[in-house]
């Protein structure tokens, strides 16, 4: 059976794979992107709160994917809840750390601008330092969904949904007749959700950034 | 710390980004690491375990699958420095320059591809065992270190180029005594990422047969033995740490003194 063929034969599953794989990783960036942001915000007016912030999720990002899903089956069991808490705590580290760089990078004399035209502190967080901020978050988001995708193929070994399952079908019928087929649908099918989820960003960031910073962002 | 996102920075930082000259808080990584790893072993000894994980938490197995993963890693490494570096070297050359995008956007796409869908491939093109999984760690091991390489490349000023030019260097000398010394960081922050890479990768070979400490997590799930599945998760992790604070001293330790 050629590629093509594979796919046209269980198109249906395939296509509720590929959906899952996008949900899971749309619904972990959400997450990572709330947390992210909101912990960026309390943490970057303190040096030592940012810290301690960029070193524990520096620590846990440098902990490998396979070690993580290991160890949250332990508390959490398979299925879901281990690959939905990996994704969200990879996710986490680039948005967080782009947060509080793009934050910090907004320019004091700005701040003291609108401090002193009577903004409050929440509606100069919310008028000049977010939206300046905007695009260096967007791009740890980007990142964040480039991890994100791939780590979501490995959910797939404790029992997570989404493509990774071809993968690893492909893997437990080596030798048999589908096993590429099925290996390369999950790998492509995750570079192409990949590319996909990349040029969304793009897209979102140009309908997004602030019309003051486009020029140069 | 720098943003995450433009290619040196999204490769380079992590917590011992600046091991050295910390005095002896440099030591608290490994030592935080060893000893983790001592009261790791040490609860495999005194657990009460059954048959099945009996067979995988003994001594002499997890050495040899620690020193599998061990192996498994620093091979790949270093066929990576062995074929990146030049590599990155060779397509940053003015008469290859027209290159760079082309082999930029493969290396982003390439970086895109789940490892574990690689491996796999490779086991289904190859074989299982120890070599498809080192051909996979290097495959994927190399873009950091190459798009690195050539990133530090670019990034040094054309006009010190053109000055030790200009005082008579031949080409191959101001590659060696000006632009690589100044890529050197860059580089460097990208070998860096490539290994703390390839641990997790070199974890992933236990599907193929390719050894290492993977073999207790998969073992684990599927035998449903918890203990085996966290014992090797742990050493996995320790080991990653370990490694990425080896090599933020290393690169340290190697950074031109002029910089």
């Amino acid at each position: 059976m050629t590629l093509p063929e594979y796919i046209a034969s269980r198109f249906d599953m395939l296509a509720f794979q590929a959906v899952q794989h996008a949900s899971m990783v749309a619904q972990c960036l959400l997450v990572a992107a709330a947390v992210g942001v909101g912990l960026g915000i309390l943490v970057h007016r303190d040096e030592r709160a940012t810290a301690l912030a960029t070193g524990a999720t520096s620590v846990l990002f440098t902990i490998p994917s396979l070690a993580m899903l290991g160890l949250l089956i332990a508390p959490l069991g398979l299925g879901v809840a281990p690959s939905v808490t990996a994704i969200v705590l990879y996710a986490l580290l680039p948005v967080l750390r782009n947060t509080i760089v793009g934050l910090n990078g907004v320019d004091p004399a700005l701040v003291e601008a609108a401090r002193g035209i009577g903004m409050s502190r929440s509606r100069v967080l919310l008028r000049v330092q977010l939206p300046l901020a905007w695009p260096v978050i967007l791009t740890g988001l980007r990142v964040a969904a480039q991890l994100a995708m791939g780590i979501g193929a490995i959910a797939a070994f404790v029992s997570g949904p989404g493509l990774g399952d071809q993968i690893f079908s492909g893997l437990a019928r080596i030798g048999a007749a589908n096993a590429l087929n099925a290996t390369l649908v999950g790998t492509l099918g995750i570079v192409l959700m990949a590319l996909l989820f990349d040029a969304l960003f793009v897209l979102i960031g140009k309908l997004t950034t602030s019309r003051g910073i486009r020029s140069h962002a | 710390m720098s943003a995450v996102g433009t290619p040196a920075a999204r490769t380079g930082g992590g917590p011992a980004a600046a091991p050295l000259g910390a005095g002896w808080r440099t030591l608290l990584t490994p030592a935080g690491v060893l000893l983790a790893a001592v009261a790791t072993v040490a609860y495999t000894q005194a657990a009460d375990l059954d048959s099945t994980e009996a067979r995988s938490l003994n001594l002499p197995h997890i050495a040899a699958k620690t020193w599998e993963h061990v192996g498994l890693t620093a091979v790949s490494t270093l066929l990576v420095l062995a074929i990146a570096v030049p590599l990155g070297v060779l397509v940053s050359r003015r008469w290859m320059r027209w290159s760079t995008p082309a082999v930029l956007a493969v290396a982003n796409i390439g970086q895109s591809a789940p490892p574990v869908g690689v491996i796999v491939l490779l086991a289904i093109a190859v074989g299982i065992g120890f070599w498809p999984a080192v051909v996979a760690l290097v495959l994927y091991g190399m873009l950091p270190a190459l798009r690195n390489t050539m990133v530090g490349l670019r990034e040094v000023d054309p006009a010190l180029v053109e000055a030790a030019r200009g005082i008579g260097m031949s080409a191959w000398r101001v590659l060696v005594r000006v632009e690589l010394p100044l890529a050197v960081p860059v580089i460097l922050a990208g070998v860096r990422t490539t290994v703390v890479h390839n641990v997790g990768v070199a974890g992933l070979a236990a599907f193929i047969n390719g050894g290492g400490l993977g073999e207790l997590v998969v073992s684990g799930v599927n035998t449903s033995r918890v203990a085996t599945l966290v014992v090797g998760s742990v050493l996995i992790a320790l080991l990653a740490l370990l490694v990425d604070w080896i090599a933020g001293v290393v690169t340290a330790a190697l950074r031109p003194k002029g910089l």
